[in-house]
């Protein structure tokens, strides 16, 4: 047993599941997560298994027939964080490799409950809490040494946000060109 | 129906219609996938993540309702609204097949075909 941190910004859940494939061909498999960035991992035979993430507040809040839709198909479910699920299905029992989305329109879907679930909570923290912080701030002339540490810490956050923010609607963009909308 | 519906629904994508096809009767999501399955000789496989959310949605919109649950597995069925949408749905696909027919044998032949197929008129084939 072994414990990993990782840190994946929400719109980075391909890269996740990249990642946990990967460990699971070298030996690892993904036995639990605790938020908001730890995984568990543990010793198994080496295997090509895909990982994928939904986010789906309804199905967490009717997980029992959410988790057997999945069980149905053959998708293990693993564990959630921060809203998202996880579940995982070898390689092996799949005639071609599949993904819990057959269509980009349902990946569109997908990436929408992720602006309501998570993007936006970010974007209220941004406009209410970071802009109006900094502009306090940079307002003054004078900083104690406090201050200059806030400040430190609020210009880190802006840059994380703003990085979350294009990351996401690049992703969005793209996504929505490929269904030619 | 509404504007909304009809622009979210119509046209609607081959996994909306394969749903609302199969819930003429009353099924779940898993045989939905299995029935598709059948149905298109493996071409289309639904995935439960697809097939989750667009019964979520649906149920939602009103075009299908949930029945009652077995084993763990909501069971649902077409309402009013869904019949409606599924019947502007097949009339914008037989179009789209007639034109397609027209534009691969030449109107008359179509026309004559389908006579035949019907068995309205069994000698136009030859004619």
């Amino acid at each position: 047993m072994k414990w990993k941190v990782a840190f994946f910004t929400i719109p980075e859940y391909v890269q996740e599941q990249d990642w946990l494939r990967f460990q699971h061909k070298k030996g690892w498999k993904l036995t639990d997560t605790v938020s908001p960035c730890f995984y568990k991992f543990e010793k198994c035979e080496s295997e090509d298994v895909v990982y994928q993430l939904d986010y789906n507040q309804e199905g967490l809040s009717h997980k029992e027939e959410y988790v057997q839709m999945f069980g149905d198909c053959g998708w293990e479910h693993i564990t959630d964080m921060m809203g998202y699920s996880y579940f995982r299905k070898p390689l092996l029992l799949m005639q071609e490799e599949e993904e819990i989305f057959s269509d980009d329109a349902s990946k569109l879907d997908m990436a929408e409950r992720v602006f309501k679930g998570r993007i936006i909570p970010l974007l209220i923290i941004f406009f209410l809490l970071i802009i109006p912080q900094l502009l306090i701030l940079e307002g003054k002339l004078q900083l104690s040494n406090f201050e200059s540490l806030l400040f430190g810490i609020y210009i880190g956050l802006f840059a994380v946000y703003v990085s979350v923010f294009v990351k996401y609607t690049l992703q969005y963009v793209k996504l929505k060109k490929k269904i030619g909308e | 129906m509404d504007a909304h519906i009809k622009k979210v629904y119509v046209p609607m994508t081959e996994t909306g219609f394969y749903i609302l096809l199969c819930l003429q009767e009353e099924m779940h999501g898993y045989s939905i996938v299995q029935k598709v399955e059948t149905m298109t000789e493996g071409a289309i496989r639904l995935s439960p993540g697809t097939m989750y959310g667009s019964l979520s949605k649906m149920e939602k919109d009103g075009l299908i309702s949930f029945i009652r649950e077995e084993e763990k597995r909501k069971i649902y069925k077409i309402t009013e609204l869904g019949r409606e949408v599924l019947e502007l749905e097949m009339f914008r696909i037989e179009r789209l097949h007639r034109n397609l027919q027209e534009y691969k044998y030449g109107k008359c032949e179509v026309e004559s075909s389908i006579l035949y197929d019907t068995g309205i008129c069994a000698g136009a084939g030859l004619a």
